[in-house]
């Protein structure tokens, strides 16, 4: 009997070590993800990829992607999406620090991102960017209450997450403006935490830098705080996208399943600028992101602009002040916050980069659509 | 057969053997890791772990104003926010605790209340607390302070009321005893060694508290250092705080338990 015991046991620990969740290329995937649907539909084969996604506005996106039978987030089952491209999509929504452990630990294949936040993991896992959905203009804030200007702010405390957008955009708008970031401290809190302290009348906290929706709770639920400045005067600086991890786009179907997250985001773009469904599909995306209503939704659109075709998409990545400044500022702010350790390699459309921006999808895309 | 006696060495052996499975199943998940990912951070060999503690052990600051390191500053700013919120957390519960034990106009106003608020985790509190107190040094003292009390206060109070017999009280005033010797020699001596094993079991939720509050406020401190590396999956830093969070655990348990021994010894008997 007691053997039996430790028997089970020791096979329970075996168990754990087989255990694998996705699997492995058995030949070279396909370069051209047009050519590789057909291939893939006559090998008949499904492969399952997990997107871990979290609650913002262009990511919300992949939840009612689930909800309208677009994409099935369930393994097993497949959307009418996920037919069409021949893969099985696992959608996991959770925290946004928890979809990056999981992104970087290997659990998830792909994940929601900005595309400063990619740099950590990307040192350790190639990765390769192939959808932008929307970049900060305005959703990042710096509210404060009892403070009117930037000479008042100077020499009090600002309360918001360390080494996160809400640093960066704190910095470089500062910097922008003509101002020393060292003149103004920069305190560690979480966005939640932050936006309730400050207004419930917490003394020690009179300046904040949070994202949505807490800035718009905050203005609103707050008579006396006061914006002082938002992430309008960097626009097209803080990206949110879609990162996909070099190995699992080498797997079999990876590009498929590349080609049916970007088609997926648009189908549900066209439902937002078709005036039939746009409300509804914005209520669906608000229900997604901290329960928000329609006239919210309207003002959250604004503050975080979504790339709503692939050409929009594709003029971001191509343009010269991405490529060049936007960047490579991101990488030195990574850099001196000790993100990450050494700057890791950023290529547009070349594979070897620890970072590589892949427009191969949005062109496809581009030109399906057509 | 149940509670069959084993030899001595067996006890250490088995005990070896062990962590001894512990770091064999740790070992065998990083190779596994590893093999998905050659470069993977988050279950590290030993060379990742060396990185880990140079980082945390290196100097911080400049040349003129230079700062201890990253783990001197976490742990002395966690371990005081601890000390100096379970001590004020236990001093006021002994208090209370024994007031309400000793007398039952005051324990009839309060035992409703504190048998409530015991049930309330203090870490969904959270919000109260920055609107009361603040989101500074005295918020993490409050939090772990407040945490502890309720449950203590009526822990010591409950201990005083099925332990300390009428009798005893009974035979103190015979002898002539005042109310505050009968306090003192009949209701503390032989309350202190369940209140020592109480301080033992309320570290670890005093920890919980004071963790969940590091991770959402400040700039030092173990919770806060968790919460940071682990987003960018430094876990060899994340695993040796761990590492330090469960030796110091031990050691107040043992310390505690050596204190009980020393000042009671009557009690294991």
């Amino acid at each position: 009997m007691r053997k039996n015991l430790i028997l089970a046991s020791l096979l329970s620990i075996a168990c754990v070590g087989c255990e694998s969740s996705t699997n492995t290329a058995s030949n070279t995937p396909p370069t051209n993800p047009a050519a590789a649907s057909s291939d893939a539909k006559s090998s008949g084969k499904v492969s399952t990829f997990t997107l871990a996604w979290s609650e913002y506005p262009s990511w919300s996106v992949f939840g009612v992607a689930d909800e309208i039978g677009l994409l099935n987030k369930e393994a097993g089952k497949q959307g009418e999406l996920e037919k069409k491209w021949n893969v099985d999509v696992v959608l996991k929504g959770v925290d946004y620090d928890t979809c990056l452990q999981m992104y970087g630990s290997n659990t998830a294949d792909a994940v929601c991102i900005t595309n400063m936040d990619t740099l950590g993991p990307a040192m350790d896992r190639a990765s390769v960017a192939i959808l932008p959905t929307s970049t900060s203009v305005g959703a990042d804030a710096c509210i404060a209450v009892g403070i009117d200007d930037l000479d008042g702010l100077k020499g009090k405390a600002t309360r918001g997450l360390e080494r996160s957008v809400s640093q960066y955009a704190f910095e470089r708008i500062l910097v922008k403006k003509g101002l020393d970031p060292k003149d103004f401290p920069f305190t560690n809190m979480d966005p939640g935490a932050a936006a309730s302290a400050l207004q419930t009348g917490d003394s020690s906290v009179q300046s904040i830098m949070v994202w949505n929706p807490f800035v718009m709770q905050t203005l609103r639920d707050q008579p006396k705080s006061k914006k002082l400045f938002d992430s309008s005067e960097i626009p097209e600086e803080i990206i949110d996208m879609v990162v996909v991890g070099k190995d699992s786009l080498a797997k079999e179907g990876g590009k498929q399943f590349a080609s049916c997250l970007v088609e997926t985001f648009y189908a549900i773009n066209a439902r937002m600028s078709d005036p039939k469904t746009s409300d509804k599909t914005l209520v669906a995306i608000g229900a997604n992101f901290s329960s928000l209503g329609l006239e919210d939704m309207k003002q959250v659109v604004q503050q975080t602009r979504f790339y709503q075709s692939p050409e929009d998409a594709l003029k971001l990545l191509t343009s010269d002040e991405f490529r060049n400044k936007t960047m490579p500022a991101v990488v030195d702010f990574c850099v001196a916050q000790k993100i990450v350790k050494e700057k890791p390699s950023i290529g547009f459309d070349s594979a070897d980069s620890q970072i590589n921006f892949d427009t191969s999808f949005l062109k496809a895309q581009a030109s399906g659509a057509k | 057969m149940i509670r069959r006696p084993i030899p001595r060495w067996l006890v250490v052996l088995l005990g070896i053997l062990g962590v001894c499975t512990l770091l064999a199943v740790y070992g065998g998940l990083s190779y596994r890791q590893s093999a998905i990912n050659p470069k993977q951070k988050v279950i590290p060999g030993l060379q990742a772990f060396r990185d880990g503690v140079s980082r945390m052990t290196e100097p911080q600051g400049t040349d003129e104003s230079p700062k201890p390191s990253m783990l001197v500053t976490d742990l002395r700013a966690t371990y005081w926010r601890l000390f100096l919120g379970m001590g004020l957390g236990v001093l006021l519960s002994v208090v209370v605790g024994i007031a309400m034990g000793s007398y039952r106009w005051i324990a009839a106003p309060l035992a409703p209340t504190i048998s409530f608020l015991a049930k309330i985790p203090p870490t969904a509190m959270l919000p109260i607390y920055f609107v009361l107190v603040g989101s500074d040094q005295t918020m993490f003292t409050t939090m772990v302070a407040l945490g502890i009390f309720f449950t203590m206060a009526q822990s010591v109070y409950q201990s005083i009321t099925n332990d300390v017999r009428d009798e005893a009280i009974d035979k103190a005033y015979t002898l002539g005893a005042s109310d505050p010797e009968i306090i003192y020699e009949v209701i503390w001596k032989q309350i202190l060694p369940p209140i020592l094993d109480n301080i033992r079991l309320q570290i670890g939720p005093a920890m919980i508290f004071l963790l969940a509050a590091e991770m959402l406020v400040g700039g030092e401190g173990i919770g806060y250092r968790i919460r940071m590396e682990s987003r960018v999956l430094n876990m060899s830093i994340v695993y040796i705080y761990l590492g330090i969070l469960g030796f110091t655990g031990l050691l107040g348990d043992w310390s505690l338990l050596w204190l009980r021994k020393k000042l009671c010894p009557w009690y294991d008997r």
